[in-house]
């Protein structure tokens, strides 16, 4: 478009020059006075020409600069109209001829077009400065994360897509053999060792399988003891919801498991504790309902049987009742003023009948010792005949049991000790068998029992009247079982 | 009367004193142990018609004493009648590997001890003599 107006230009100066001088010479050649007057303007011709010439070329500069100038106001006017900043409604409107006013207007666009820059460049800026401050929160924010993990007590190893490690804790280390430092980005499947072989393969089936969490108990062995762990895999997903990695979090269950089977070996063992003494005055009331018992003396011996089953029944749902509630702490409590040494003399008279079946020599505190303490009598007495009935059950024939009371004045405290010939217990064991559930595994066979009495006796002696329980023991020669307790003062009255 | 000679294994003395005088009532003669190790030397030495044994025992229980008879050339075929006061404790395998004539539950009977006593005695009869 430009070129053709640029043409026309050219052609009209060339025609219009051409004609005017064909004009010149044609009046010059027809002999008139006034043609060879101007014959001398004619011999000048080709000066005038040039300057028509270079007038012409100047025009047409003066076209081709304008239209260049028009085709830039008309490219920015362009943009402008492009940018929803800008302020041109139609860059046709610059078009040739250019104007005073449109540059006006241009320049009123383009100031409003800058100004929307300026504004713009200053939101971004504020968003620059926003955005650092979120890096900057976000760092932090993982840094946190990564002391959070850190400091977790459970092991957590996270992987990504090809399942190499991205970040684990000092726990995961520990418990996969593995050094975090020097193991980010290695596959997990290296680092750990084959006798994990397990958890690796659930780890990255888990990651595998694109779903929700999986839950799975791996048995760990660590230095040959075995270690139970609730092992939970979650997928880790990308913005794009897909998944990116997976994070494993290992809690340690195997004490939960302990006192699981303990439970489970106390429900066993209660059941048979109870149905024991159940199966005597089921049967002796039998025998005496069919007549079995043909004279008085049996008939005696049969009720005997009954009561004293009986009160073995009751004995064994107190102690299984007053451990739950002392530990749920909802039992009442009577204290007052008591002599041990009187309490320990009650408890051997009903114990000596137990303790002669088996022919064992029990001996008490000769001369007894006065003291004086501040104690529910019935919970005490329940200490002292759970430790005098464990020394008798675990004490072969023929063996002999002692019980002392000793005061220390300088400790303010009452010791007592029931010391037997018995079993003993393995020096492994001995710190559990105040534990709830417990039973020492070598002395399973030697008595029946449900893993409550001594557990009973911890709780009454410490809980209950801030005491303490000890015992000594030694397997083949006997054990000693005590407690202490403060000695009575006017503060404790 | 009977002849018959009942060795009754339990560690529980009552258990044992009251199941005896229901069987000396009804004719048999009773011999007792109080764990399974003293219930197997003495089935060996007197060879019992029937053996009534406790499950849980010290020292042996009622299954290893039954394992071990079931072992032994002069002892196998004694039939054993097991009391028990787990439910569930022996299962219809083991009862039939372990020829255990029947399980009782505790509490029990005396005199539905004492019937099965008799049936398992009669069908012993009755295969000897068939």
């Amino acid at each position: 478009m430009r070129l053709k107006r640029i043409l026309y230009a050219i052609v009209t100066v060339i025609v219009a020059g051409s004609l005017f001088i064909g004009g010149l010479a044609e009046w010059r050649d027809s002999g008139t006075e006034e043609g060879r007057h101007y014959a001398g303007y004619v011999q000048r011709i080709p000066l005038v020409s040039v300057c028509y010439m270079l007038g012409a070329v100047g025009v047409i500069c003066l076209g081709w600069y304008q239209l260049r100038l028009t085709g830039a106001v008309t490219s920015i006017a362009t943009l402008l109209q492009d940018d929803k900043a800008g302020g041109i409604h139609h860059s046709k409107r610059f078009f040739f001829p250019l104007r005073l006013k449109k540059i006006d207007e241009l320049y009123q666009a383009l100031s409003k077009h800058f100004a929307g820059c300026n504004t713009r460049i200053t939101e971004y800026e504020k968003k620059i400065k926003d955005l650092q401050v979120q890096v900057q929160l976000s760092l932090r924010r993982g840094k946190n994360t990564e002391a959070i993990i850190y400091s977790i007590r459970d092991a957590v190893i996270v992987i990504d897509e090809s399942d190499r490690l991205l970040m684990s804790n000092e726990a995961a280390g520990q418990l996969l053999s593995f050094d975090y430092n020097s193991s980010q980005f290695k596959p997990i499947s290296e680092l750990i060792g084959p006798d994990r072989v397990e958890f690796v393969d659930f780890l990255s089936h888990s990651r595998q399988t694109k779903g929700q969490a999986t839950r799975k108990e791996i048995e760990f062995s660590k230095d040959g003891t075995p270690e139970i762990f609730d092992c939970i895999v979650s997928c880790v997903y990308d913005q794009d919801k897909q998944v990116c990695g997976a994070v494993a979090v290992l809690h340690d269950i195997t004490r939960e498991k302990q006192i699981q089977q303990m439970k489970n070996d106390f429900v066993t063992h209660v059941s048979h504790e109870l149905k024991t003494p159940l199966a005597s005055i089921s049967a002796y009331t039998e025998m005496l309902a069919d007549g079995e018992a043909d004279d008085e003396k049996t008939r005696k011996e049969f009720y005997s049987v009954i009561q004293n089953q009986a009160q073995r029944l009751n004995r064994l749902i107190e102690n299984i009742l007053n451990t739950s509630r002392i530990e749920s702490g909802l039992i009442k409590i009577n204290k007052e003023p008591a002599s041990l040494a009187m309490l320990i003399e009650e408890q051997l008279q009903m114990i000596k009948g137990y303790a002669e079946e088996k022919e064992l020599e029990v001996t008490g505190q000769k001369p007894i010792v006065y003291d004086q303490v501040y104690v529910d009598k019935d919970m005490i007495q329940e200490v002292i005949v759970n430790l005098l009935s464990n020394a008798v059950k675990y004490t072969p024939f023929g063996g002999a049991i002692k019980i002392e009371t000793e005061v220390d004045e300088g400790a303010a405290l009452v010791r007592v000790s029931v010391t037997d010939t018995g079993v003993g217990i393995p020096e492994d064991e001995i710190e559990h068998v105040f534990d709830k559930f417990y039973r020492v595994g070598a002395n399973k066979k030697q008595a029946k029992g449900t893993g409550l009495g001594l557990n009973l006796v911890k709780q009454i002696v410490e809980k209950v009247h801030d005491g303490r329980v000890f015992v000594m023991s030694k397997v083949g020669v006997g054990s000693t079982f005590g407690f202490e307790l403060p000695l009575v003062t006017r503060q404790t009255v | 009367m009977t002849d018959k000679r009942v060795l009754v294994v339990d560690d529980e003395v009552h258990i044992v004193h009251v199941v005896a005088i229901k069987l000396r009532n009804n004719g048999y003669e009773v011999i007792s142990a109080d764990n399974g190790a003293e219930a197997f030397e003495l089935a060996c030495k007197e060879k019992p018609d029937i053996i009534v044994t406790d499950f849980q025992m010290p020292v042996m229980s009622g299954m290893e004493l039954v394992e071990k008879l079931r072992q032994c050339d002069e002892t196998e075929d004694i039939p054993v009648i097991m009391l028990t006061a787990r439910s569930f404790a022996i299962s219809k395998e083991q009862q039939e590997d372990l020829r255990i004539s029947s399980c009782l539950s505790k509490p029990f009977s005396p005199k539905e001890l004492l019937g099965n006593i008799e049936d398992v005695l009669y069908q012993k009869q009755v295969m000897v003599s068939g």
